[in-house]
């Protein structure tokens, strides 16, 4: 026992102790000026959307449009307004780039240095800025050790496909490729590492390939960290080539991630964010100490069979629309039946229970909170995870410490844990770790409820209708009247099951609209449609995240934005973004969609959304503060 | 300890923790606290399951925290003991939290792995931890887990018949997977429990 993680909990440290605000964001760094500056060349797919963009937009007045839409229902009176930045000349040349960086293609991003480069004359109208990275430095060699020094060759790792058609893809559970270190060729071809060191150097974590192995790679990370900060600066991003190398410190805590999958740094950063966020859920922050009483303490063993936890939450960042959207899903159900749920966790959170959760997989039933007490999506999210990815939870009932990093990274909590079926489970956290037979007591009072108001069995019929489905957005101009149906589709799937499997096998919805997600931002809570053809593949499915991924960063850009609309169109899909003060709207067309009519059907989107919100939204009795 | 610092409501008489309450309750009907304890890998919740369920997953499974089941057997002398089993988790970042499951505890497991000298050294911490902080008047039993892996061996049957004799234990060596001596393992606990004298 060299490291004795105490369990700091007492409910009035708890009570007073509710951060909603996010780590101290540092003032806007001049990194994103150079983020965007590392757009020297643009992608030639993006040229042509811009002067599509440009095309589209020359018959509007300057920079703004108005796409009204009549409808001749009063009631609608969502209106989209688009609105468009044009820039013509957005492809600015970065001057010396390259010049006293380390490296020929290697762009550094940092915080406070000199910046070596001009401003961008104008950003570009793309809010891709900075995500398609300097093509002009692909060719150029590296000088990091380890990191692109072959040629790196991009390794198609899902061979699924055009196999799944699920949403949530197949996906072996625990460390794969354990065997690797980074004199291995595979592992150098991976796209996408992560890892966890020590400020010493030492691994804590890697992705692929073993820890103990890669202790060298691990202390050239950590020389990397340190000889920039000796210099009192903070090294943010690395470009090498095709790769980027982002980097997140945390106290005596270094995370890292080497990637070639063109995501933009600012969703890199945020899936750092959550492995650190695991990490804490699983050891609490005290974990620091250890390195206070011993800078070379060697953490690895603390984690010991947690791969699995990791190696799931890195999966679910190319699967999962929370590890970006910071928001949380509910499973569709009656309004009566999640009221039912609700109640009842209510109840039993009124006898001492911090929080109460009922979740079918990654989507949440009803939520339940103490009085003050609020839980963060991304601790729910880490939460679930947690569960999901520990077998161990399946086998019996549970009680385990874990710590709600954004609740109080100090503390830990004490959570019960016990599914009803394969899918649905209930978490019961408490700060009161004798608490265990209270909760089950609590726990048997719920599930009883839960059967005797068939909240279970509706649970189950909802996973297997599925939620909204976009060949079902309203087109006809007829008033909707609540409908009983299932999110108000106009049949009852489960009795016409060659009319259900039809529509999933059609091409999308009106308009060529493919795909949508719908982010309410008062709630914290997303909405996204049911994968549908061509949207198929697992391939597709994460091309598709990955979009939405960009787009979401570029509208968020605190540099060139953040955007209200955006109208993209490329080879793949035109998307078509949204922001108001009350929701974000993301939806994929066909590439030759037309615009206005995307346009509509968002609205029609916009509209349905709101129709059956009760049954897609958890509301009220919520225990997230606004 | 950190934990018990975190439970300043412990001693103030609330209903004994994560002991059950009315623990047992009659002479014929026993309900015990069971804790098992031991390195991670060596086998605790295979032995729980193949002695609950009768089940056997060579897939490991990692424990999170703790679980909890629950089984009744009956003696010849027909009493019933209900052992409300603790299975926790090897991991060393759930030693420190350890107390917490075996705080009250009527009988502790700890539980090696015959192919795993490390593992003996790890039960033979624990026997000390509980020893020091576990009731005093505590049953302790020390099970060699593993035992069809002969060819493999690497703790003696004496080296662990020595040390549970010279700590007061009882020693058993076990195969979750065979099913070897599990029920064994439980019923020789059941006749060790102390019988409640007023009925």
């Amino acid at each position: 026992m060299s490291c004795g993680l105490s369990s700091l909990s007492s409910s009035d440290e708890l009570d007073d102790f509710n951060p909603r605000t996010s780590p101290s964001t540092p003032p806007k760094p001049l990194e994103e000026e150079l983020a965007s500056l590392a757009l020297t060349l643009p992608h030639p797919q993006l040229l042509s959307d811009q002067d599509d963009v440009n095309g589209v937009s020359d018959g509007f007045e300057a920079d703004r449009s108005m796409f009204g839409i009549q409808q001749s229902d009063e009631e609608m009176r969502v209106g989209l307004v688009f609105e468009e930045h044009v820039g013509g000349n957005s492809v600015s040349v970065v001057e010396g780039a390259t010049e006293g960086s380390d490296g020929a293609g290697v762009v550094w991003g940092r915080t406070n240095s000199e910046i070596e480069v001009d401003r961008p004359a104008s950003p570009s109208s793309s809010g891709y800025a900075g995500e398609r990275g300097s093509s002009s430095a692909s060719s150029g060699r590296s000088e990091m050790d380890g990191v692109a020094e072959d040629e790196i060759q991009e390794l198609r790792d899902d061979a699924s496909d055009g196999e799944n058609s699920n949403s949530v893809p197949s996906w072996v559970p625990g460390k794969r490729h354990g065997d690797e270190d980074d004199a291995s060729i595979s592992w150098r071809k991976r796209k996408k590492h992560f890892f966890i060191l020590s400020h010493s150097g030492k691994p804590i974590y890697s992705r692929y390939g073993d820890e103990h192995k890669l202790a060298g790679f691990s202390a050239s990370l950590q020389a990397i960290i340190s000889f920039v900060e000796d210099g009192g600066d903070r090294v943010k991003w690395v470009r090498a080539g095709k790769h980027q190398v982002v980097f997140l410190v945390k106290g005596p805590i270094y995370l890292v991630c080497i990637s070639c999958t063109e995501e933009p740094y600012e969703s890199l950063r945020g899936q750092l964010e959550l492995i650190y966020g695991q990490m804490i859920l699983i050891l609490t922050k005290s974990v620091n100490r250890c390195f206070e009483r011993n800078p070379k303490f060697d953490m690895t063993s603390l984690l010991g069979g947690t791969d699995v936890v990791f190696s799931s939450l890195i999966h679910s960042f190319g699967w999962n629309p929370a590890t970006f959207l910071h928001a949380y899903t509910c499973l569709p159900l009656a309004y009566g039946t999640r009221q039912a749920a609700g109640a009842i966790l209510q109840d039993v959170a009124d006898s001492g229970i911090l929080f109460a959760i009922l979740m079918c997989k990654h989507k949440v039933i009803s939520i339940v909170g103490a009085q003050k007490a609020s839980l963060h999506p991304d601790d729910m999210l880490l939460l679930a995870n947690f569960v999901m990815s520990t077998e161990s939870f399946r086998t019996s009932e549970s009680f385990s410490p874990i710590c709600l990093p954004r609740y109080n990274p100090m503390a830990f909590l004490y959570a019960y844990v016990h599914y009803f079926d394969v899918n649905t489970y209930l978490m019961l956290l408490t700060t009161n770790s004798d608490s265990f037979y209270h909760l089950k007591e609590c726990r048997i009072r719920i599930e009883t409820v839960l059967l005797k108001s068939n909240v279970l069995s509706e649970v189950q019929r909802s996973m297997l209708d599925g939620g909204m489905h976009v060949g079902d957005v309203p087109v006809d101009s007829l008033p909707r009247y609540r409908t009983t149906s299932h999110l108000g589709q106009q049949r009852a799937p489960s009795e016409f099951p060659e009319r259900f499997k039809e529509s999933n096998a059609g091409m999308g919805g009106p308009g060529g609209l493919w795909h949508f997600i719908y982010r309410s931002i008062y709630l914290d809570q997303y909405v996204s449609s049911e994968f549908s053809s061509p949207i198929t593949s697992r391939q597709q499915q994460k091309r598709l995240y990955r979009a939405y991924q960009n787009i979401y960063a570029s509208m968020h850009d605190k540099e060139i934005g953040p955007h209200k609309t955006q109208f993209r169109r490329d080879e793949n899909y035109v998307l078509l973004c949204w922001v108001t003060q009350d929701f974000e709207l993301y939806a994929a067309f066909d590439p030759l969609a037309d615009k206005a009519l995307a346009i509509k059907i968002c609205n029609r989107v916009c509209q349905w959304i709101k129709d059956v919100e009760n049954e897609v939204f958890l509301l009220g009795a919520s225990p997230f503060s606004w | 300890m950190g934990c018990s610092s975190s439970v300043p409501d412990r001693a103030s008489g609330r209903s004994g923790g994560l002991n059950p309450e009315n623990s047992a309750a009659d002479s014929k009907n026993l309900r015990v606290k069971l804790v098992l304890l031991g390195d991670s890998g060596v086998g605790k919740s295979c032995i729980v399951l193949r002695f609950v369920r009768g089940q056997f997953d060579p897939t490991s499974k990692v424990t999170v925290g703790a679980s909890f089941l629950s089984q009744t057997i009956a003696l010849q002398d027909s009493t019933t003991v209900k052992f409300e089993i603790w299975d926790t988790a090897g991991q060393e970042r759930y030693a420190a939290l350890a107390p917490l499951y075996y705080r009250g505890a009527a009988v502790a497991v700890i539980v090696y792995d015959i192919t795993s000298s490390d593992s003996f050294a790890k039960a033979q911490y624990w026997v000390k931890e509980l020893q020091k902080h576990g009731s005093p008047d505590i049953i302790l039993a020390l099970v060699g887990n593993k035992a069809d892996l002969q060819e493999k061996r690497k703790v003696s049957v004496q080296d662990g018949t020595e040390y549970a004799e010279k700590n007061g234990m009882f020693f058993i060596e076990t195969s979750a997977k065979t099913a070897d001596n599990i029920n064994e393992l439980f019923e020789e606990i059941a006749k060790r429990l102390p019988r409640p004298t007023s009925s």
